[in-house]
């Protein structure tokens, strides 16, 4: 399009807004190299014809260009000088911010605009999602209903993200009726994030529901179930749909094979995972990437062959991850044996000095062998580090709204109950543990 | 022990208000807004005690759970019924101590007393504060599996610490269980400290138990006292509640005052006698009568009992009336009556359980009627009565006895392929009868049914060998000795070893037990150092493994600079930290951000 | 919102809204600053059901003229009753100019229907001090405190002074409060007694009291048994669909055997290995779950170690959402790290304990956990 470009100029036809518009869209949509070169070129243009203030379609297409480009700043100045904004440049400047990490500019940007449409909630919306914050995202979500805009299908594809991330199951649900009465109920994609939704809250039933009722799918639609089905423990089941998807011919990618892979760890289908394996690499020459990799360590983790894991971990082409690391490590602690482990880990430790994970593995496996000195020297060497471990916390969801807790939190409304259900489940555990029924015994042998 | 009804009552209310710190009201409100009711204090011990809940408490979903429960009560789905009360404190509904008196009932009339006890201490540990039923239930229990002790123990608690006072109920079944247990010394305790409910005092089924148990020990001076001091307790007047002439006859009868004691009858079911009848004091009276050699009064109080009996208004024969007469018939050698008179209930709508059916057929084995006493056995599957270890145990001594050893056999395996569990005697006598027919052969076979089942102890080991080595099945002994040895439950200790020997020497073969044992220990300990190997090699082949894949430290140094390459390439670690991550999130990354992403930019083009 | 001239509501539109029920609206009217008038009140107090909603409602009693009227506090003190706060209850009671015997029946129905029977009678011995008489209404509010005080005894005292002490004769409704002083303490088997002494044929309504606490009390037997009376007095009560029930394994009670079953002799000697009890007590110790404290990063002393294991976050959480959500339902549990070996062990026999499906989602993979066992086959 640059060339195109350079060509018209050169050729002396006067380029009009429309040009301006394509040519922006092209910089932003290659904001690694050229697009940074070559935008601010075509702004310099623009802006001799004072297009850039006057024609708002012209300036949002700037504004869009500088925040994919990662130059939110320079967004900013143009949406200022803008002398009419509309509603899309509005958004646009708001996606600018959120694409650059400036949430609580975004948020406020948001909270300034005269007039929010459903595109700006849905940014707003994706933005918290594609950032982690799912409970912002899920706020905004019920703000927008309440603002009784409605959300659209792009919109519901990002709530239903928002509700696979934090388990939102009661949401999802709702989501999922909701939809059934829109015209756009036979989304394929509104579908895929269903499937996806609901896998990733364990309803795995529901999820294959969905997939059934589908009209038409798409290798997506396949590999959300076949993922989801494998991370759910239903190994066979994934298998079973892998080879189906087959049949009906579609040609599996890397994320099939993942799903195909995990659920051959799963069920410890060592030789099946073998085959798929091969055939992804030889076959279809697919080069397999890390996840891969991690799975087949698990594989023969799992089944307790160590060698094999090992020799997997020596082949691959690239540097082992501490998912794969964490592999070994379990099956090292079938093995019971530390001092490999203590090997893997110095290694691991050496690679990734700041990662919490590594040192807490590690501790565990120390203790689990019973070696109190290690396990406390790697504390230690956390402490001295400065190193923290990540909080661990849990979440649920109970009618309408999701509880987290961390350990030992007492800040729940209903702590006292909820310590007061631990205790007697402790009670239960131990009676299951120890001898429970010795008193019993005696009657029913007596009677 | 309180000196007064009056202190005893305040006591208790005084008790309670301290208990009733804060009112259970915050709770209650609770129950509406949410359906959850949780305990007040659930870090509380479960030896403080709580106040139950008022049977308003049983309302909203805790009324329905009631209801659901009792319909499983009414399916007979105990187990079922037990599990979801359990389950049920694990939730937002949590059970009423109405809900969990309720399936404790069901289980004491099952016969379900281990789980019974089982439930109540869980219940107990959930906090769920029992009512006076429970405790009622659980006295019922514990004296019904003859642990009189561990009932009193409990009933010790509830009076000095329980914020629940004692029913006239739970006297009822103490004093009663006491006597059952042949503890009459100290139900007569019990009676003078009971904590007395001026309304329903005194209590005539009280003195009728005791009475009772006067009688079972021939205390008949016993018998005339309790009479007495109910009389005065009633200022003087007849004791208008019939329950207790029965045993006040069996006191005369006892003494040989035959004339009081048919007085005493007259007094009772006379012509316009003020004495009021239940089917317990009809029974009483027909049992004194039977049972004293005045069967043709008995006959015809039984048939005026039948006339009366009108259900549901009026109930003046029950299951009892009926074994009463079985077991006087019996007595009168008329035994062909005897059956008759007790498949004639069903008429009367009573029906037996299996403790009349066994104690019929007792009779009439006892007496050599063994054809008889089948075909009774023959109506149990009718009555809906399922025969026990006792059914099959008197049946199968009664053939014994009569030399149908093969029957009697058939029987013992009757019981055990129905899931009964006969007793080590039991089986003793079996194998004995057996090995005493010459059946070795069937006699191992029960061995060996019931050896995988049954703790055994030497002398039953020591006779199937005996038996074997009688007959010169020395190898069988020894086969036996080996699946002895392989059967970890089982300890062959020395004096087993002994036997062995002893009968192996009779043949000169008293070396090859010892064989046997060293072979055993030598198989078994090359097992075990074979498992040993095992994992020392799979470990080895790790550890090489590993070894090739990270060199050694000193190694390290010398390649430094490649080190410092692979340093410089992790130095992009969040991107590889985010496609482990990945891993974990592929379905997001795959679909729903990829889609996300270019709809978006539709929408907005 | 558009913004039209509020019209001035009336007293009129207040006293619709109260006639209507509609408590809420009602009292956004009063917020506003109309006020109410004996009939409102009147009318509003007999409906509340919030406590927040009566107090609001009293406070506008406070400001009106009304305030010292007699009825309208009376109904203040049932509507506080109703609403289970019988310490504003009181708080009216004790501060009102004058009140009637209306005044401490209500007090007393109030404490005895919100399981302060105790308070209840201590009232009604102060009221005997002030020398008050009581009535037949006095009792009925006596015995349904004395229910609710699990004050058996004191019920049969009170019965008796009614005649004795003050000349009253016991009506029906005494005997029937009587009934259920006796079935609200669990004394089931004694209604029976006090039935058959009762000085008049008992009614079907009475025998229908009597199968209504067995029922309560879980007492199958005596229910079908006084459902079958019923019946036999009326037979428009038959239910429909009734499941029998099933025989009773023993009938001790009525057999004339006890102490003849000779059944131990037969039963029971030693534990059978096979013993299904005894197979599943095994099971559970291989798979017993003993707190495994090697999994505590923290440095911390043992005991404080297992009581950290109780309070993991996916524990805590849990925990929460089964005191939430209905028996037997799934509870769905996200965490962010990977979920600890001791929790999972916990965890899995949990499944069992409860009698659900636990579904714990950690950062590696998904727990199924049911029955005592995880979908993930113990390896996470």
């Amino acid at each position: 399009a640059a060339t195109l470009f350079t060509q018209m100029r050169l050729s002396a036809v006067e380029p009009n807004h429309v040009t301006f518009i394509t040519l922006l869209s092209a910089c932003a949509d290659f904001p690694k190299a050229e697009g940074r070169s070559f935008g601010p070129m075509v702004h310099a243009y623009v802006r001799k014809l004072g297009l850039d203030r006057h024609h708002v379609m012209v300036g949002t297409a700037l504004v869009k260009m500088y925040g994919k480009c990662g130059e939110v700043e320079r967004a900013r100045v143009c949406f200022d000088e803008l002398e009419v904004r509309n509603s899309v440049s509005w958004n646009t400047l708001i996606d600018g911010y959120m694409r650059n990490d400036e949430m609580d500019v975004a948020v406020q940007l948001f909270d300034e605009m005269p007039q929010r449409d459903a595109v700006s909630w849905t940014l707003l919306i994706d933005g918290f999602v594609k950032k982690g914050y799912f409970e912002q995202a899920l706020e905004s979500f019920r703000e927008m209903q309440v603002s009784k805009a409605e959300p659209d299908y792009v919109t519901i594809i990002s709530v239903l993200a928002a509700c696979a991330n934090s388990g939102a199951l009661g949401l999802g649900l709702w989501i999922h009726r909701y939809v059934l009465k829109q015209e756009f109920r036979d989304n394929i994609r509104i579908s895929n994030s269903l499937i996806d939704m609901y896998a990733r809250c364990g309803c795995v039933e529901l999820a294959r529901q969905v997939f059934d009722k589908m009209l038409n799918r798409t290798l997506v639609s396949w590999n959300s179930l076949l993922v989801g089905l494998a991370a759910n423990g239903f190994a066979e089941e994934a298998l079973r749909y892998f080879e189906l998807m087959q049949e009906q011919g579609f040609v599996p990618d890397g994320v099939s094979f993942t799903g195909a892979l995990t659920a051959c760890s799963h069920a410890g289908f060592v030789e099946e995972g073998q085959k798929y394996f091969n055939l992804m690499t030889k076959k279809l020459k697919i080069s397999p990437r890390i996840e891969h990799y991690g799975c087949m360590v698990d594989l023969h983790s799992r089944a307790g062959n160590l060698e094999a894991a090992i020799k997997v971990i020596e082949t691959m082409p690239m540097k082992p991850n501490e998912v794969i690391l964490g592999s070994l490590l379990t099956a090292c602690r079938t093995h019971e044996d530390t001092a490999v482990a203590e090997k893997v880990m110095s290694r691991v430790v050496d690679l990734q000095p700041d990662v919490d994970s590594n040192y807490v593995i590690l501790a565990n496996l120390y203790a689990g062998a019973g070696k109190w000195e290690g396990a406390s020297k790697v504390r230690r060497k956390m402490k001295a580090l400065g190193i923290r471990k990540t909080p661990g916390f849990s979440s649920i969801e109970v009618g309408p709204s999701i509880h987290e807790f961390v350990a030992g939190d007492k800040s729940h409304d209903d702590a006292e109950h909820i310590y007061g259900i631990l205790q007697l489940l402790s009670h239960d555990l131990k009676l299951l543990g120890y001898d429970p029924q010795a008193n019993e015994q005696d009657v029913y042998q007596e009677q | 022990s309180f000196s007064s009804p009056e202190e005893a009552e305040a006591e208790r209310r005084r008790r309670k208000r301290r208990l009733r710190i804060e009112p259970p009201l915050s709770s209650a409100h609770r129950a509406q807004q949410q359906q959850s009711q949780q305990p007040k204090k659930p870090s509380q011990g479960a030896n403080e005690f709580k106040l139950p809940e008022p049977v308003s408490a049983l309302s909203g979903n805790r009324l329905n759970l009631h209801n659901r429960i009792l319909t499983l009560i009414r399916e007979n789905d105990l187990a079922e019924a037990a599990l979801y009360t359990r389950h049920s404190v694990y939730s937002n509904c949590r059970p009423t101590i109405y809900t969990v008196n309720a399936v404790l009932n069901a289980q004491l009339r099952q016969g379900k007393f281990a789980d019974l006890l089982s439930l109540h201490r869980f219940i107990i540990q959930a906090n769920i504060a029992p009512n006076v039923i429970t405790h009622n239930l659980v006295f019922q229990t514990y004296l019904t599996c003859r642990k009189p002790d561990t009932a009193m123990e409990i009933y010790k608690q509830l009076i000095n610490d329980a914020p629940v006072a004692p029913s006239p109920t739970t006297y009822r079944i103490l004093i009663e269980g006491l006597v059952n247990n042949g503890m009459v010394e100290k139900a007569l305790e019990l009676k003078e400290e009971m904590v007395v409910n001026e309304a329903f005092s005194p209590d005539p089924l009280i003195y009728h138990y005791l009475m009772v148990g006067c009688v079972k020990n021939n205390d008949a001076d016993g018998v005339f006292k309790l009479y007495e001091e109910l009389k005065q307790k009633l200022d003087g007047g007849v004791v208008t509640d019939g329950v207790v002439y029965g045993a006040l006859m069996k006191g005369y009868f006892m003494r040989g005052m035959e004339k009081e004691a048919m007085d005493c009858y007259e007094e009772a079911v006379g012509e316009n006698s003020k004495v009021k009848m239940s089917a317990i004091a009809y029974n009483s009276v027909l049992d004194a009568l039977c049972k004293n050699g005045k069967f043709d009064e008995a006959l015809n109080l039984f048939e005026r009992m039948l006339l009366e009996h009108k259900p549901p208004t009026r109930l003046a024969v029950n299951l009892g009336s009926f074994n009463v007469m079985a077991d006087g018939y019996c007595l009168q050698g008329r035994f062909k009556d005897a059956i008759e008179v007790f498949r004639k209930m069903g008429d009367y709508r009573c029906s037996p359980d299996n403790a009349s059916f066994n104690n019929l057929m007792d009779q009439l084995c006892k007496n050599g009627l063994l054809a008889d006493a089948e075909e009774v056995y023959g109506d149990m599957d009718g009555k809906g009565v399922k025969p026990d270890e006792y059914t099959f145990g008197l049946l199968m001594d009664a053939c014994f006895h009569e030399g149908r050893i093969d029957d009697g056999a058939a029987y013992f395996r009757k019981m055990v392929d129905s899931g009964l569990r006969p007793d080590l005697p039991v089986y003793d006598r079996l194998v004995d009868q057996l090995v005493k027919a010459g059946k070795i052969d069937e006699a191992k076979s029960f061995y060996e049914l019931m050896v995988k089942k049954l703790r055994m102890n030497n002398e039953s080991y020591k006779f199937i060998m005996k038996a074997l080595s009688d007959h010169g099945r020395l190898n069988e002994v020894l086969q036996l000795v080996d699946a002895m040895l392989d059967d970890e439950s089982i300890d062959v200790n020395e004096e087993l070893q002994e036997i062995v020997k002893g009968e192996l020497n009779k043949e000169g073969r008293g070396d090859e037990l010892d064989k046997l044992m060293e072979e055993k220990a030598r198989l078994k300990a090359e097992a075990k150092a074979r498992e040993i190997e095992e994992a020392e090699a799979t470990k080895r082949r790790a550890k090489i493994s590993i070894a090739n894949l990270f060199p050694p430290k000193n190694k390290e140094v010398e390649t430094g600079s490649a080190e410092e390459n692979d340093a410089n390439a992790n130095e992009a670690a969040p991107a590889a930290a985010e496609s482990a991550a990945g891993e974990d999130q592929p379905i997001e990354k795959a679909t729903v951000s990829g889609d996300s992403e270019d709809s978006k930019d539709e929408v907005r083009a | 919102e558009a913004e039209p001239v509020i019209p001035v509501a009336s007293l009129a539109d207040l006293l619709r809204l109260c006639q209507e029920g509609k408590v809420k609206e009602a009292i956004e009217l009063m917020d506003k600053g109309l006020r109410a008038d004996y009939a409102c009140f009147d009318s509003l107090f007999g409906l509340c059901s919030k406590l927040e909603d009566a107090k609001k409602v009293h406070d506008y009693l406070l400001q009106s003229t009304c305030r010292g009227d007699l009825r309208l506090n009376n109904k203040v003190i049932e509507m506080y009753g109703r609403c289970e706060s019988m310490t504003d209850a009181r708080r009216v009671f004790d501060h009102m100019p004058e009140r009637n015997m209306d005044t401490w029946h209500l007090m007393i129905h109030g404490y005895a229907n919100n399981s302060l029977g105790d308070e209840g009678l201590q009232l009604f011995e102060q009221m005997r001090k002030l020398d008050l008489k009581p009535t037949e209404e006095t009792f009925l509010a006596v015995l349904s405190a004395c229910g609710s005080a699990d004050a058996v005894d004191e019920a049969f005292i009170h019965f008796k002074s009614m005649k004795n002490d003050f000349g009253i004769d016991q009506q029906m409704e005494h005997y029937v409060g009587m009934i259920d002083v006796l079935g609200k303490c669990g004394f089931l088997n004694e209604i029976e007694q006090y039935i058959e002494k009762l000085p008049f044929d008992p009614s079907v309504e009475i025998w229908e009291k009597y199968m209504n606490y067995a029922r309560i009390h879980g007492d199958v037997d005596l229910e079908d048994r006084l459902e079958e009376l019923i019946v036999s007095m009326d037979p428009s009560k038959a239910a429909a669909k009734k499941i029998p029930t099933p025989p009773p394994v023993k009938r001790t009670a009525v057999s004339m055997l006890e102490g003849k079953s000779r059944i131990a002799e037969y039963r029971y000697p030693a534990l059978y290995k096979d013993d299904p009890k005894l197979k599943e007590l095994m099971e559970l110790k291989n798979s017993g779950y003993v707190p495994d404290t090697r999994y505590v990063l923290h440095d911390i002393d043992q005991e404080a170690k297992e009581q950290a294991l109780l309070y993991h976050s996916e524990r805590l959480a849990i925990a929460y959402g089964l005191i939430s959500t209905p028996a037997r339902t799934t509870l769905r549990i996200i965490k962010n790290l990977r979920i600890c070996g001791d929790c999972h062990n916990a965890i899995k026999i949990m499944s069992r304990i409860v009698g659900r499906e636990l579904i714990v989602r950690d950062n590696k993979r998904f727990h199924h956990f049911r029955d005592g066992k995880c979908s993930c086959g113990d390896y996470w």
